[in-house]
């Protein structure tokens, strides 16, 4: 028996190739997303494992807040120098550094911030003093207060060189120049962890930019032979955190590695949606495998073959082809995985050296490409031992299965979804209600698949009438819709793809439109002052410019806001406090409304919320608040009115006398209104040149707003599509597999239709039509579904704020014609084999 | 159980214009040792309105000198005329196209398309072709197939021989210059068999149709006004007017010579 099984398949090599490629992409993804994980994860701590090297002790702030903080300049909960000395004074240690790290700002020559997608870190060059951790390349160390050095990443990055004059400034701090000095590298010769810029400078000066002044450190790094639970001691038990060098390695080891697993998962993700979307075209490759060896089958069942014996027969198929795509697969996924950290290093991380690793989970990769072939041969194996032995001397026609059972099926398992889903929005689940709505999603979506044979019918009519202009395109409509299961599943292949991307096209286009209407529709603004904030740089601007703003001709108001929005707190819990030099112009331009009391001159104790606030916090006009600010600073307030409940202008506003509290006392967006026939763009000019010192923070109009604030989400879309891309190639495979094998079944007919006189380019056509059906119907299911799913997410964020629901027109249309195009492209081989046939071979007898 | 004889033609003798020429036909297949040759210099012409049988042993060479007159097959030597064109040397696309336009085909099976209605599967060569079909003649030749009410029945609601009669009315619909029947009553039962011979009797002697037929079922052959006999890729000899008894009695003598002229062609 497995002699034949293996003759079969030697006879049946181009279909084989075709099955096998879907789970050889599967197989590699998977396997790559492994490889790049893991690696990605040794690179990384292999590049932190060495920061504290030849440190014995590190000691930082207790808090975690603290730590975020210290960018900003929080001065609280920092060590003070003090410490030093009692540090110093434990036995054991032979030397302690104080550390003052923190973000800071620089300017370019060219007026813009340098590093504008990685933040500029400063530190005390002191801090270095007892380890040779960076690299010095050349000059001399900062020594005075106006001298730095810096990474040769940041003389890459900005243009400068040694001598140049830079200006440097951080929220706390104002603009001071220093001179570059020298130039130094990270460990391993790099110029950078994660493409980051940074520099060097005196105890006193770090500490003016990063401390208000204070002389406190950010971290101590102690050196010699000590107990860090003594250290502990003698600064106050617990009052800070001690660590070996060893344990603050493998705790920043830690953080990082989080990025390159939430990497690994996201190609695990896409590994296994292909090898999902792979399991439909195996299933189907299998079943038209049993349906043309029906006659064979049924000669060795009449030849007394047992039903074992078949179903062994055809699973030995699927167990070898498994192997061989799954191993090839596997080799594939290496190479890709290498490929992928390679590109992730250098570009992700610019140019981390890659210490390739394989984890021995890649072997995963091999069961589940193995696991899934033999499982999806399953069905068709048992289908083929339940051929009856007559069947070998009655003629191949075979009736197309009733569909009852499969609807009925599909259409109880999409109730129980859509049940769940609805049940899960309207509340009614008990506190499992993203729960419900996720699984009734993912059960709803196994639903469909299962009523997609029922579907095709009308739907492929339908969209065959499209093509049935000519006699070769009405064939073709009726060649799609012969036998619907196939047609079915070789399009669910396709719709599960199209279904995910336009999903979460949906979510990203009403994402979009909800940001769209709160800004466009309501905000009384027409010009913006405001940056793109990328990673921890918060974009702000001076104060000062708000004035000048004010005075410019055509300008009628302006609005600003401050925020606090890091370890603020109302009666300890966690809060985001805004402020405005003047609130009343400021809710004039958001378009809010005052609902009781008056938001005029506030008081310094004064606070302002809005209803729900109020309400939620069980709070009314005069009663009193506890309010710490990012500084630490704690002060009751009192509530001296309250806000009409509107999405822009919700949440806690106090007077702008407590700005100096706030994280950054700068603002960080303007919105200003422009008096009534006043030239926009003349206007733009304006406010753009008193901006021109304003590094991080331009002018938009309100149309370039929305643009700005939702690029991200568009690249995020294309990112899906391009890894999605890896699922459509699988679908279009099963396409050209269907075509491939539909056109060997219909040899004769084809044979038959030249015969009587179809031209080559007729066939030609007649194939494509089918495979552009069988595209199209696959693309309007999956947008179909994709659209129902971005629904459901929308609907069920409503309450988060996603309050409106857009549909992506453009993607949309996009699909559609992209699947026409698939359809074209699949065609290609199947097409030109029925073109080629061999018309005598065709219609002679056996 | 023979068929009972076909009535005498009548006035088709008196034509002698040649629908189909071949002349001096060679067809080989594979080389050197392996080489068969299937025709060694037939010519042979069949006349307008007139039906032909080529009957022959099986690997005669029968259906290899219809499909070379059907431009389904090229030929190594000689030349087919239908009509007026000369088969020989014509590309695909043209040999396609006279398929379409002058000949008709009735096939032993796989005769329909499954995916079509009667009706449709009779319009075929039109509807490839882009073309109509005469509304007078179509209605004429679908009365006398006895199909006016299957035409919407798909082919697998319809009995074989029902099939063949689509076929048939397939085969005469675009009003061809020869229909070629290759077996046509091969897998039917002797009653549907008859039905479609009789037709094609008919469809010649009622509407002057030329029909060449390749069969080995001797009363099958007596339909025809001509036999012609095929014997290790040549003709052997001619039958006019032919009876069930007088091809067999023919036959009985190829089959006898049969293995002298196998064994002189090695």
């Amino acid at each position: 028996m497995l002699r034949a099984t293996l003759k079969g398949m030697a006879s049946r090599k181009a279909r084989l190739v075709l099955t096998s490629l879907a789970i050889v992409l599967g197989t590699m993804f998977v396997a790559a997303a492994m490889v790049l994980t893991s690696t990605m994860d040794k690179s990384l701590s292999g590049l932190v494992a060495d920061a504290y090297e030849g440190v014995d002790g590190v000691v930082t702030p207790t808090s975690a807040d603290a730590q975020f903080e210290e960018g900003f300049g929080s001065a609280s909960n920092l060590i003070p120098a003090e410490a030093l000395d009692t540090i110093t004074a434990v036995d054991g240690v032979d030397a302690a550094d104080g550390a003052v790290e923190g973000q800071i700002n620089a300017i370019g020559p060219n007026g813009k911030l340098v590093g504008t997608f990685a933040p500029t870190i400063g530190f005390n060059w002191e801090s270095n003093a007892n380890q040779e951790f960076y690299g010095f390349q050349e000059g001399t160390e900062p020594a005075a207060d106006d001298e730095i050095a810096v990474s040769t990443k940041f003389l890459a990055d900005s243009g400068f060189d040694i001598g140049d004059r830079v200006t440097v400034y951080s929220y706390t701090a104002d603009r001071a120049e220093f001179t570059i000095v020298g130039v130094f590298n990270l460990p391993g010769d790099r110029d950078s962890m994660a493409g980051e810029t940074m520099i060097a400078f005196t105890t006193p000066a770090a500490q003016q930019l990063m401390t208000k002044g204070e002389d406190v450190y950010s971290a101590v790094y102690l050196y010699g032979d000590f107990s860090t639970d003594e250290v502990d001691q003698a600064l106050g038990a617990g009052e800070y955190k001690v660590q070996t060098g060893q344990e603050a390695s493998d705790e920043l080891a830690q953080g990082l590695s989080v990025i390159s697993s939430v990497m690994g998962y996201i190609f695990l993700g896409f590994g296994l949606i292909a090898v999902f979307v792979s399991v439909f075209l195996i299933i189907n490759t299998f079943t038209i495998i049993v349906a043309q060896r029906q006659r064979e089958l049924a000669v060795l069942r009449a030849m007394g073959a047992g039903r074992d014996q078949v179903v062994r027969s055809v699973l030995a198929e699927a167990l070898i082809v498994g192997t061989i795509a799954s191993i090839l697969g596997l080799g594939l996924g290496l190479l890709l995985g290498w490929g992928l950290s390679l590109a992730v290093g250098e570009f992700m991380f610019s140019g981390l050296a890659v210490q390739f690793t394989v984890p021995a989970t890649t072997l995963w990769a091999l069961v589940v490409g193995i696991g899934v072939t033999i499982l999806s041969a399953v069905v068709p194996a048992v289908r083929a031992s339940r051929v009856p032995p007559v069947a070998a001397m009655r003629e191949a026609a075979n009736p197309p299965k009733p569909l009852r059972t499969i609807t009925i099926a599909g259409a109880v398992v999409t109730l129980v979804g859509t049940a769940l889903i609805a049940l899960g929005l309207s509340d009614n689940l008990g506190g499992e209600e993203l729960l419900g709505i996720l699984s009734g999603v993912g059960i709803a979506f196994v639903g469909i698949t299962l009523l997609t044979p029922i579907i095709s019918k009308p739907l492929v009519s339908f969209l065959g009438l499209l093509m049935s202009w000519s006699f070769t395109g009405k064939l073709g409509k009726l060649n799609a819709g012969r036998n619907p299961r196939r047609t079915a599943i070789t399009a669910s292949a396709l719709m599960i793809a199209v279904a995910l991307i336009t999903g979460i096209a949906t979510i990203v286009s009403s994402l979009k439109a909800t940001t769209a209407e709160a800004l466009e529709l309501n905000l009384d603004s027409d010009l913006i002052v405001s940056g793109l904030q990328t990673g921890a740089n918060i974009p702000t601007f001076a104060s000062e410019r708000i004035d000048e703003l004010k005075a410019l001709d055509g300008v009628e108001s302006v609005g600003d806001v401050y925020v606090d929005f890091m370890g603020a707190e109302v009666d300890g819990e966690g809060e985001i406090l805004s402020s405005s030099q003047d609130l009343d112009a400021t809710l004039k331009v958001f378009g809010g409304t005052v609902s009781e009391g008056s938001v005029t001159d506030l008081a310094a104790d004064s606070v302002v919320i809005d209803e729900g606030t109020a309400e939620k916090n069980d709070l009314a006009l005069g009663d009193t608040v506890e309010v710490t600010f990012s500084d630490g600073t704690t002060t009751p307030l009192r509530i001296t009115a309250i806000l009409d409940g509107y999405d822009l202008t919700d949440g806690w506003w106090v007077s702008p006398e407590q700005i100096e509290h706030f994280a950054i006392p700068k603002p960080m967006q303007a919105y200003i209104a422009v008096t009534d026939g006043a030239d926009l763009l003349a206007v733009q000019a304006d406010v753009e040149d008193v901006l021109a010192d304003e590094p991080e923070v331009g002018v938009t109009n309100n149309a370039e707003f929305v643009e700005q604030q939702t690029s991200g989400l568009d690249t995020l879309v294309n990112a899906v599509q391009i890894l999605l891309a890896l699922a459509i190639i699988i679908a279009i495979i099963g396409v050209v597999n269907t075509l491939v094998l539909s056109v060997l079944e219909r040899t004769r007919e084809l044979g038959l239709l030249r015969a009587v006189g179809m031209t080559r380019g007729q066939a030609w056509r007649m194939i494509t039509v089918e495979s552009i059906i069988i595209c199209l119907f696959g693309a309007v299911l999956g947008i179909g579904v994709g659209i129902g799913l971005g629904w459901t997410v929308q609907q069920a964020l409503e309450s988060e704020g996603l309050t409106n629901f857009a549909l992506p027109w453009g993607l949309i249309v996009t699909y559609l014609l992209v699947s026409v195009v698939v359809g074209l492209l699949a065609a290609l081989a199947p097409a030109a084999r029925a073109a080629k046939l061999n018309v005598l071979g065709a219609i002679a007898y056996e | 159980m023979p068929l009972a004889n076909p009535p005498a033609p009548t006035g088709v003798l008196t034509r002698t214009r040649a629908a189909v020429t071949a002349t001096g036909l060679w067809r080989a297949y594979g080389s050197g040792e392996a080489q068969v040759v299937a025709l060694r210099d037939v010519s042979v012409q069949f006349t307008a309105g007139a039906f032909t049988a080529i009957m022959g042993p099986s690997g005669s060479g029968k259906s290899t000198l219809m499909h070379c007159l059907a431009g389904l097959d090229t030929t190594d030597r000689g030349t087919v005329n239908i009509g007026e064109t000369v088969l020989t040397g014509l590309g695909d696309k043209a040999l396609t196209r006279l398929r379409r336009d002058k000949i008709g085909f009735i096939f032993q099976q796989f005769n329909l398309l499954p995916t079509l209605t009667a009706e449709e599967n009779i319009l075929l060569p039109a509807s490839i072709a882009g073309a109509r079909t005469d509304p007078d003649w179509l209605r004429r030749v679908i009365d006398t197939l006895d199909l006016r009410d299957r035409l919407s029945h798909k082919p697998t609601e319809l009995s074989g021989g029902q099939q063949q009669r689509v076929a048939c009315a397939r085969a005469l619909a675009t009003r061809p210059e020869v229909v070629f029947a290759d077996e046509p009553t091969g897998n039917l039962d002797t009653r549907a068999g008859t039905e479609v011979l009789r037709f094609l009797r008919r469809s010649v002697d009622d509407f002057g149709q030329t029909i060449v037929m390749v069969t080995h079922d001797p009363s099958a052959a007596a339909y025809a006004d001509r036999v012609v006999f095929l014997a290790d890729g040549q003709i052997v000899d001619e039958l006019r007017r032919p009876t069930a008894d007088s091809v067999i009695d023919k036959m009985r003598g190829f089959e006898q010579r049969a293995p002298i002229a196998e064994r002189t062609a090695r």
